[in-house]
């Protein structure tokens, strides 16, 4: 690889320029409550429709990365987590910001993230290469297993009850499906309405179900977003005592940056699910258990560490084998595959140039972050002022616009508001919409190596496993299958003597 | 024990799956070739009445999670129909006329005041026109105001 040309090409000013909106826009959508990291890149998406590529995927990440660190921003303030990725430590550092630390507090995250973000990167920029150089000569056996894999992945992770998580997923299959037929051509479900024949456009469904879904619910809603009575330390102090606290926790940062770029490197399980986890061991692994929850600054910086990881490590299957390991990335791979890039092995040999410029992109807006964040974290109690009433109706006229710039089709603000509605009844079934998303994405991809390897072996489902590398994808998955089997079996016997039980204490 | 959502959530994902299987049925048959464009709706359909029915069975044997939170109804069907309203008026009257309108009705519903709605809305709806129109050249439709189109 030309060193050069990379660094030209990372260093371009507009690249620059992007990463540098891209982190304060993603500071700005963080932190507000109720206005998500996903929702951030789903409105961000019609506008990279107008970016090159390279362009296009550093705005992406750069807006992921700062959004997500900005979930802590009114967790702290407010208690209530501007991103899922913060609710896991939202009591310790709500606890903190009213013993008078918020500040500090808020830096430790910035601090944590910033870390988690960079050991994430250059995991993902060691590791892709190697995988994709394994992945190279895949056929469509190994690419059905590999998006089935990843699919029932996404199901084993997604959330706590295993039929709600399949039930996302085939909702997301079934959306996948409408549209003329890869194999002969025919319509299917589209209501006799010509401009679903090309399928659900990806950008409105997209807004739809990220951004015009949560409007929907927080419409219903009336938060507490006063302030209150807010001692605020002095930056120099602030940063000081941050600086302090990362020092004492190192090797909390190095487990949890490791751990949360593996975690979210798993299709389906993002930087939310990777917070989760390092926050439960580093309480295991704590000397102070009981401290956690009550205002300790481990819990942040582990947990503070690892979503910022999991942002890198979602890219990792996204790709080299074109299989999202989050809901962003799944979002990033549509982006991808408008621009004309079929993220998968080849992408390294293809567009070598524009992978290490993304991984430069990565790295550089983690490292940008630190003043964009900071300057948030300086103003965060005048963001957080930005009235609900001018906040959402402006995030709705966007998310219409947005959805009606790709092409000026009024059935693309239909698609928007019906899935809006979806993604909203979703939410109120407990329903996670993570592995919709992946259906919606890869379901294309499955049917298209499903038909033609089911069209090789002539309906002989043991054609599927005929290859070496099949044969291994394969039985990962069978694995994984059987991991669902006995979790939605075990959670059943559970769901019955939890029942008996309480029918034997009330009669 | 209340499983009264589990219930409906299963009930609408099994009445879905049926309805894309019978639609599936319909799909033509191709003589030369085994696998025709139904297959997949077909295996994804099965997929929805299945999980419908584990959701169902959840509601059954008394897993039913209680509701995370409360919402007020209102808002939010006003919500649906001012975004309805906005679809349905926006080729006629145009973006900016539809545009100002569907902010001043959502400032309102988030429970800002008239004055707010009155004073922000046309400033947002002519910075997003400027947003898309001049920095990134998509055409907005202009609707009744055509004849003043710059």
């Amino acid at each position: 690889m030309d060193i050069a040309a990379l660094l030209a090409a990372v260093f371009d000013p507009q690249i620059l320029l992007t990463i540098l909106i891209a982190t304060l826009y993603g500071s700005f959508v963080g932190a507000m409550p109720g206005l998500t990291a996903t929702m951030a890149v789903a409105l961000l998406v019609p506008f990279t429709y107008f970016m090159d590529p390279v362009q296009a995927v550093a705005a992406i990440v750069a807006t992921t990365t700062t959004a997500i660190f900005a979930g802590d921003i009114s967790g702290a303030l407010l208690r209530m987590p501007g991103t899922p990725a913060s609710a896991a430590y939202v009591e310790d550092s709500y606890a903190l910001a009213r013993g008078g630390e918020a500040r500090t507090t808020l830096f430790v995250s910035l601090f944590s993230a910033c870390i988690g973000g960079v050991v994430g990167v250059l995991i993902l920029a060691t590791a892709t290469p190697l995988l994709a150089a394994i992945a190279s000569n895949f056929s469509s056996d190994e690419a059905f297993w590999l998006a089935t894999l990843g699919l029932s992945c996404a199901v084993l992770v997604g959330g706590p009850s295993v039929p709600r998580n399949f039930a996302s997923l085939f909702i997301g299959l079934a959306i996948a499906t409408v549209g003329i037929d890869v194999a002969v051509g025919h319509p299917r479900f589209t209501f006799g309405l010509q401009d679903l024949y090309g399928g659900i456009s990806f950008i409105p469904a997209m807004i739809g179900l990220f951004a015009i879904s949560e409007l929907l619910r927080e419409a219903g809603t009336r938060p507490d977003l006063s302030l209150g009575k807010l001692v605020i330390e002095p930056l120099g102090t602030a940063i000081r005592n941050a600086t302090r606290r990362m020092r004492a926790n190192w090797r909390g940062i190095g487990r949890s940056s490791v751990g949360g770029t593996l975690i979210g490197a798993l299709p389906g399980a993002g930087a939310d699910i990777a917070a989760w986890i390092a926050y439960a061991v580093a309480r295991r692994v704590s000397k102070t258990p009981e401290k956690f929850g009550t205002g300790h600054y481990e819990g942040i910086v582990n947990a503070g560490a690892a979503n910022n990881a999991g942002v890198a490590g979602a890219w990792t299957p996204a790709l080299v084998f074109g299989i999202p390991g989050d809901s962003v990335t799944a979002i990033a791979i549509g982006v991808m595959l408008m621009k004309g890039l079929t993220p998968g092995p080849n992408i390294f040999e293809s567009d070598g140039l524009l992978i290490q410029t993304l991984f430069g992109a990565f790295l550089l807006a983690n490292i940008v972050m630190l003043f964009t964040g900071g300057l948030a974290v300086a103003v965060a109690s005048w963001i957080l002022r930005v009235p609900r009433a001018i906040l959402m109706p402006s995030v709705l006229l966007l998310s219409m616009v947005g959805a009606f710039a790709i092409d000026g089709s009024v059935t693309s603000l239909w698609i928007t508001l019906v899935l809006g509605v979806l993604g909203f009844a979703m939410v109120r079934a407990d329903i996670p919409i993570a592995p919709a998303v992946l259906g919606v994405v890869l379901g294309e991809v499955v049917e298209d190596n499903f038909m033609v390897s089911m069209m090789k072996a002539q309906g002989d489902l043991t054609g599927f496993f005929s290859r070496t590398p099949a044969a291994v994808l394969g039985t990962i998955t069978l694995i994984v299958w059987a991991a669902l089997l006995w979790r939605s079996g075990r959670e059943l016997v559970r769901a019955f003597r939890t029942d008996d039980t309480a029918r034997n204490a009330n009669p | 024990m209340d499983g009264g959502r589990e219930l409906l959530t299963g009930g609408v994902l099994m009445v879905g799956g049926v309805a894309m299987f019978v639609t599936a049925l319909g799909f033509p048959v191709i003589p030369a070739m085994a696998y025709g464009p139904g297959l997949f709706p077909k295996i994804v359909a099965v997929g929805l009445f299945l999980s419908g029915a584990g959701i169902a069975t959840e509601g059954i044997v008394g897993r039913g999670a209680a509701l995370k939170e409360r919402l007020e109804v209102l808002p939010i069907l006003l919500l649906a129909a001012l975004i309805v309203a906005f679809i349905l008026a926006l080729p006629w009257l145009g973006f900016h006329i539809a545009g100002t309108l569907v902010l001043i009705g959502a400032i309102l519903i988030f429970r800002g005041s008239w004055l707010t709605a009155i004073v922000f809305a046309p400033i947002a709806t002519v910075l997003v026109h400027m947003l898309f129109y001049n920095v990134l050249r998509v055409p907005l439709p202009w609707g009744l105001l055509l004849p003043i189109a710059w």
